[in-house]
């Protein structure tokens, strides 16, 4: 009953005119951002950084919730209505969604899929407020050494998870985990690869190099690419409408698709993207005619949208719980809640409920929100998607100079995300994913913090690791995955998971 | 039949990334390594350094076999690139200089240019449009102190 209290009283806190403003914003920007293509989730949310720094951590929590979450929803109108992915997590849905499209179908696709997203997000929310308080509450018994291992772990999936090369993937990590050490070291306050630059002491700020990797890299990125107009399906609201096959044959599959998305989210990695795939594939696997996929089947098209969605809120669970951020998103958003001195992790349950029981309410209401607003500006959302480039960019690329100057005021950081957006553009091209380097940085701190305290607890014998049952489990997992991808290729197996989430 | 190449630009990064691994171990060793029960400034990023390096040199080993490797850009793309980059880096030089209205103007006209947006109509419209909503935003919403420059 205390949950159900706490609830309560989330819904009372989220019911203010700044966070339902900023629960509408963050959804509405984000379907936007989900339906443009070029940003991403990633970009936006740490471009609205600053402004919600004007309010406080839960609004700033809500808005880029609601930014992550319409993003997922937006995109599946470019894929259905244009056959363009409005990002990386909504792929999967061109295939099918578009197809009944050219059926005349895709006003029934759109509404399934956005009650679909509307149900999975719920299912979600649901798995959040489940798993959420019982992980933070076992995570009380973690120790520097469990940390580590938890470290190590999600690492080994991260590197392999992340791109198509697994040794891209670990470059990017040590790359990002590099990136972190520069400045002053916070235990010892011994400047490290500063080289006597005062701009360097407090280190290189997480926001600029996001921004400059996920953002500039991706505008020049579009910039340099030819332009083809793609043609719109216009849909009316009176085609909305689904038939009484199509809702039947996608209720099971957004049921499906919620759960498996929601412990896909878990894992880390470019989760979201996985999540389709995995829920594509298993509903081919299971259909009666699997031979309809790829051919305007209702069940590819609902389950993995509703997958996608789902995997926000299973994200949500590392980051809120463990303080530890598995996809980029999820990185961006501790970084806003740093930014609010607030660092989550198990004792955020104890320390600040109201933190996460606001976030959880509000996003009962962004969901709602979400479907609303969704139906109705179809249309409006398909008009958008075709907005020529050379209209959209410039005016993005000066919101990014000026949203990264506005922070603390800098030019030194503008630089930073000039100079991260032509490697970003480079790493892009060869195929190097972003995702992990972003993450090194956002984790390297607390990974140096787990690695001293560690070596001192143990006295430097890091043998006695082998007294901790969950450290070793969980160094056990992250062998036995690295085992398995060495051994798969020959008994005929591989892992096909992967995906570079675009930011 | 297309020509194979042993080499590339991404051979060079590879390259480029392996040394730099060998540079975060050496200077870090100048930090002061510690011991393992007494670990000093230098022993964490040593061991990035030392994967690093070490993650690189595979991958450079990997990638060694000839192969076909397509161009990064044709020349209008690098010509493009090139520009952006120009403008973004003209930007950060003259915004303290000019004052971030008309730099914010300059860019767009130039952004949208240089991305051939037709005539002369749109584009300033697009720039004035764009340097009122920073203005709207930044200046009036938020309070942001941003550079005035001369004008100011």
């Amino acid at each position: 009953m205390a949950g159900f209290d706490q609830l309560l009283n989330g819904f009372l806190n989220s019911l203010t005119v700044v966070n339902l403003t900023a629960c509408f914003i963050g959804a509405l920007v984000g379907t936007l951002v989900g339906v443009l293509p070029g940003l991403g989730p990633t970009v936006t949310m740490a471009l609205m950084l600053p402004f919600t720094l004007k309010y406080g951590p839960i609004t700033g929590l809500i808005m880029m919730t609601g930014v992550w979450y319409g993003a997922m929803y937006g995109g599946s109108t470019t894929s259905i209505l244009v056959n363009i992915p409005g990002e990386a997590a909504s792929v999967m849905t061109c295939l099918d969604g578009y197809q009944m499209s050219k059926k005349g179908r895709a006003g029934a696709a759109l509404a399934l899929v956005a009650a679909g997203s509307f149900i999975a997000g719920t299912i979600g929310i649901l798995g959040l407020q489940f798993f959420a308080p019982l992980l933070g509450n076992a995570a009380l018994s973690f120790g520097p050494p469990e940390y580590l291992a938890f470290m190590i772990f999600a690492f080994v999936l991260l590197s392999n998870l992340s791109g198509e090369v697994p040794l891209k993937g670990a470059l990017m990590l040590f790359l990002g985990l590099f990136v972190s050490v520069i400045g002053l070291n916070p235990l010892d306050s011994y400047p490290r690869f500063t080289f006597g630059w005062d701009e360097l002491m407090m280190g290189i700020d997480f926001l600029p190099i996001a921004m400059g990797l996920f953002g500039i890299s991706e505008i020049l990125n579009i910039a340099i690419e030819k332009y083809a107009p793609p043609e719109v399906r216009k849909v009316r609201l009176r085609e909305l409408y689904p038939t009484r096959e199509e809702t039947r044959r996608s209720v099971l599959p957004i049921f499906r698709g919620s759960i498996l998305g929601f412990f896909v989210g878990l894992l880390p990695g470019p989760c979201t993207v996985i999540s389709t795939f995995v829920s594509y594939a298993l509903e081919k696997r299971i259909s009666k005619n699997p031979q309809e996929f790829g051919t305007g089947a209702v069940e590819g098209v609902v389950a993995p949208e509703a997958a996608n969605n789902s995997a926000v809120m299973g994200a949500m669970v590392p980051l809120l719980t463990l303080g530890i951020p598995f996809a980029a998103p999820s990185a961006v958003m501790l970084a806003g809640l740093r930014m609010h001195n607030i660092e989550p992790g198990p004792t955020l349950f104890t320390t600040r409920p109201d933190i996460f029981w606001t976030f959880i309410a509000a996003m009962y209401l962004g969901n709602l929100m979400l479907l609303i607003l969704n139906l109705p500006l179809v249309s409006f959302f398909g008009k958008i998607a075709v907005i020529r480039p050379p209209i959209i960019l410039p005016a993005i690329s000066l919101i990014c100079l000026f949203g990264v100057y506005s922070v603390r005021n800098s030019i030194f950081d503008v630089w930073i995300m000039i100079v991260a957006g032509g490697i970003g553009f480079f790493l892009r091209r060869w195929k190097f994913p972003i995702a992990p380097l972003i993450i090194g940085i956002v984790l390297g701190p607390t990974t140096e913090n787990s690695v001293r305290q560690t070596l001192m607890m143990f006295r430097g014998n890091l043998l006695l690791i082998t007294g901790r049952p969950i450290a070793m489990v969980l160094l056990g997992l992250a062998a036995a995955f690295l085992v398995y991808k060495f051994v798969s290729p020959y008994f005929g197996k591989k892992i096909v998971l992967k995906g570079e989430e675009r930011g | 039949m297309k020509k194979l190449k042993r080499f590339s630009p991404e051979t060079a990064v590879e390259c480029l990334l392996t040394f730099l691994g060998l540079v975060i171990m050496i200077v870090s060793l100048a930090y002061g390594f510690g011991t393992l029960r007494r670990p000093g400034p230098g022993l964490y990023p040593f061991f990035i350094g030392l994967f690093l390096s070490v993650f690189s040199a595979a991958l450079l080993v990997l990638n060694s076999k000839p192969k076909d490797r397509p161009a990064l850009f044709v020349l209008e793309g690098k010509k493009t690139f090139l520009l952006m980059m120009g403008v973004f880096c003209l930007w950060i030089l003259l915004m303290p200089l000019l004052g971030y209205v008309v730099v914010t103007l300059l860019a767009t006209y130039a952004f949208c240019k240089i991305m051939k947006l037709e005539g002369w109509g749109k584009p300033i419209s697009l720039s004035a449009g764009t340097a009122l909503f920073i203005y709207l935003l930044f200046d009036y919403w938020l309070y942001i102190d941003l550079p005035k420059g001369f004008w100011g």
